[in-house]
């Protein structure tokens, strides 16, 4: 295994002081492709905002282990659609990390968005209402605006939710595109587990509130997936 | 047509008022835009009534004290409104946008009372008196006809301050309303941006009240936004197209009341209110329009 980049060490997550998840101890390697699976409820969701540290851990602590970046992708149906702003407007705050206060955006970030939104295919469509756009199109911007931040971890939270079986394809061969390419950490929440077969390496699955943490090749097992899911073997 | 050539008149005695009427038009839908995007209508309607409360309460603490106001310089009265509305924004949308963070309760109903107890309050405050017969009851009710010198130049320096703030940081307070996460994620201080935003808003409104009364204040802080909704582009549009919207409805609003001898601040609304049921019409049948060539194609 190579070298980890973030470590959760005994961490316990939850909402107002009420745990949904203890006692996780696991290391997520550097430029893997991990998958967290989980029912609804199960803790993905809370485990990810606390990863990226938009709610702080009940107890333990996420250690990270180099300068990180990350790319977040969240789900499109969070945004509202009264904003009236393009594709490309969106893509643009990826670079906003890197633009201070009261400055505007220099034209060679721009120039960098353009690059990140066609090479996502989005470029085609920046131009159109955010709002109006496909589920797959949204997705494809939210993922060019990850990628605008100059990401070193990418962060993927239900990206197929709602998009077509033939653009959830796409979708996930670009992104196991990018991941070889630019050397990138994905996480990706998904339900998906033939998308998970097909492109992850590691697996989080939170189930009935344990972690199990392993390869796709020891996790999806008959065996484990039978006991996961509670069945007999046949 | 008369009326309208004495209103543009630079000796027209009323200008103060024409010019902050205006000022209160173009400023308030700069900052109702950010109310309508982050969906927080009903802050707009409270949060004039709660700053108006706080002009009532300044004005009469000093009689309770037993203290002088006109006694210590014409403008002291319209400072010491200017500060006890200035706070009660402040320290009300502070409050009610940190209980709406913390996401408990019901927003609506935490808005609908505070609306309710400070418009009662107002009025037990007023009712207790002795001056609110004459002319501080005007003055919550948004009758724009006294408007010294010092009160326009107090809203033009509002004006400005709201205007250069949102132009050099629209940028921050757009991410921080659109994706807070991502905000977080990039490290900006969501706090911080939301606190300058709360400012702004809290500033806007307690100049709208102590210029035009809260009623009005509503009105130019949510209709000009929602009107410019309706056909703005992108968020630039939506920003000068709703501001503008304000700024020449005041004006109109103005002129119509002083042509037909009619209250400026409620003729304003109505007029807001007629354009807004206009503009929705067109952009009704645009839609409607749009869709039949569509499926004519």
């Amino acid at each position: 295994m190579s070298e980890s980049l973030i470590t959760f060490d005994n961490l316990c997550i939850g909402y107002n002081n009420q745990p949904v998840l203890s006692g996780i101890s696991l290391s997520i390697a550097r430029a893997s492709f991990t998958a967290l699976l989980g029912v609804n409820g199960s803790g993905k969701s809370t485990l990810l905002k606390t990863l990226l540290g938009l709610q702080p851990p009940l107890a333990g602590r996420v250690q990270i282990d180099a300068p990180v970046v990350f790319g977040y992708v969240p789900q499109t149906i969070q945004f509202d659609p009264l904003y009236l702003l393009t594709g490309f407007d969106v893509a643009l705050m990826g670079v906003y990390g890197r633009v201070g206060p009261g400055r505007r955006v220099p034209q060679h970030e721009r120039d960098f968005t353009h690059e990140c939104l066609h090479a996502t295919g989005a470029e085609e469509f920046a131009r159109q209402r955010f709002a109006e756009l496909s589920g797959g199109q949204k997705q494809r911007v939210l993922i060019a605006r990850a990628l605008a931040t100059k990401a070193n971890v990418l962060v993927l939270d239900e990206p197929t939710a709602g998009v077509d079986a033939a653009a959830t394809h796409a979708l996930l061969e670009f992104i196991s595109r990018i991941h070889e390419e630019r050397k990138l950490m994905v996480l990706l929440v998904t339900h998906d587990l033939p998308l998970v077969r097909k492109h992850a390496q590691q697996i989080i699955w939170l189930h009935q509130g344990q972690v199990l943490h392993g390869t796709v090749a020891e996790l999806f097992t008959p065996e484990r997936m039978a006991e996961i899911f509670e069945m007999e073997l046949g | 047509m008369e009326a309208l050539h004495q209103i543009l008149s630079p000796d027209f005695l009323l200008r103060n008022s024409v010019y902050t009427s205006v000022l209160i038009g173009l400023a308030c839908p700069l900052v109702g835009v950010f109310l309508v995007l982050r969906r927080l209508v009903f802050m707009g309607v409270a949060l004039p009534q709660i700053s108006s409360t706080g002009v009532a309460l300044a004005l009469s603490l000093p009689l309770w004290l037993g203290v002088s106001v006109t006694a210590h310089g014409s403008h002291s009265e319209h400072v010491l409104a200017f500060v006890g509305s200035t706070a009660f924004s402040l320290v009300a949308i502070l409050t009610l946008a940190f209980l709406e963070r913390r996401g408990r309760g019901l927003p609506e109903g935490r808005l609908g009372t505070a609306y309710v107890v400070a418009a009662a309050l107002s009025i037990l405050l007023l009712s207790k008196n002795r001056y609110a017969e004459i002319g501080w009851l005007d003055l919550l009710k948004g009758e724009v006809i006294t408007i010294s010198n010092f009160d326009l130049a107090l809203t033009a320096a509002a004006l400005a301050v709201v205007l250069v703030v949102l132009g050099l940081f629209h940028k921050e307070l757009l991410f921080v309303s659109f994706d807070r996460d991502m905000a977080i994620t990039l490290q900006k201080k969501v706090v911080f941006w939301d606190v300058v935003l709360y400012l702004l808003i809290g500033l806007t409104v307690s100049m709208a009240v102590l210029s035009v009364g809260p009623l009005i204040a509503f009105g130019f802080l949510l209709i000009p936004p929602l009107t410019a909704h309706l056909f703005a582009r992108n968020m630039r549009q939506f920003t000068i197209l709703a501001s503008l919207l304000g700024g020449a409805a005041s004006f109109i609003g103005f002129w119509l009341a002083y042509q037909w001898d009619l209250p400026v601040g409620p003729t304003d609304v109505v007029l807001l209110g007629m354009i807004y049921a206009a503009a929705w019409t067109v952009h009704w049948l645009i839609r409607i329009s749009k869709t039949e060539r569509n499926a004519h194609a």
